[in-house]
């Protein structure tokens, strides 16, 4: 049986501006930030809310794809920011968006009324954007 | 009840004056002038807002910089009391444990030991398939 999820990996163009907007902009804590023998830096971070799930956040090297036409593949995705990474939860979807905002970060969408809910487009200037979503109240 | 984009840049103005202010000793007053708004409202906007009310935001900001400062080992915990707006030792360490799970001075010896374990086997923090997948070991 499988319960939750624990890890999961996020590429990123640069790990010190994904550390710059996703902790110092969107307030994600940092979980471990090591550097391998081999100069790699394994940079993981928990969502404000949820200290159990770690988000690793990867770059695009040689050593992980020695291939240079998937390399240049994902990194012309990210260099376009189209990768989808997923659905950010926030209590209240227009005051984090104003806030965000206000801080430098650039949305795709503003907050539109969905059925699901309050959803804007965030980009985290990584390469990713994300769903930004206030949950409908049932 | 909807609230206006005026509503919104206030409410966002009093979370953004907490978040550079909240290692002063910062009164529901003092922020709900910086919004603007009388105190009764902004507390009931602010807690609609943010799921939480000012004062627990304030003291979760102040939890979240003693733990870094705890980590960082540079202050002892009554110098780190001091810093983030606690008035006393007593309050500061009973608000900690009641927070956190362990009072501030074993939550720091717990996290040096992390650091040291981290430090040394680094690689016992992360799933050997990140490991092998991204070449961590090489």
């Amino acid at each position: 049986m499988v319960t939750k999820l624990s890890h999961v990996s996020l590429f990123v163009l640069d790990q010190n501006k994904a550390y710059d907007f996703y902790v110092n902009k969107l307030g994600f804590r940092v979980h471990t930030d090591v550097t391998m023998d081999n100069g790699m830096r394994w940079l993981t971070l928990n969502p404000p809310e949820q200290p159990d799930l770690e988000i690793a956040l990867l770059t695009v090297t040689s050593s992980v794809y020695p291939d240079a036409d998937v390399r240049n593949a994902l990194t012309l995705l990210l260099e376009k920011g189209v990768l989808g990474a997923g659905v950010m939860h926030t209590p209240d979807c227009r005051a984090t968006y104003e806030e965000l905002k206000a801080k430098g970060v650039v949305f795709k969408n503003e907050p539109k009324e969905q059925f699901y809910g309050i959803e804007a487009i965030i980009t985290d200037g990584v390469g990713n954007w994300f769903s930004m979503t206030q949950p409908k109240e049932h | 009840m909807n609230t206006s984009n005026e509503i919104y840049k206030k409410i966002v103005a009093a979370k953004l004056f907490i978040d550079e202010n909240f290692h002063q000793p910062i009164s529901l007053a003092a922020i709900s002038k910086e919004a603007c708004i009388s105190q009764y409202h902004f507390h009931r906007l602010f807690s609609r807002t943010y799921r939480k009310t000012p004062h627990q935001y304030l003291t979760q900001k102040r939890i979240h910089l003693a733990r870094l400062l705890l980590k960082e080992n540079k202050l002892t915990v009554t110098e780190i009391c001091n810093h983030i707006g606690f008035e006393s030792i007593s309050s500061f360490s009973s608000l900690f444990k009641k927070e956190i799970g362990v009072a501030p001075q074993s939550y720091r010896e717990h996290k040096n030991v992390e650091k040291k374990l981290a430090a040394e086997q680094p690689k016992a923090f992360i799933p050997f398939c990140f490991i092998e997948t991204y070449k961590l070991d090489q």
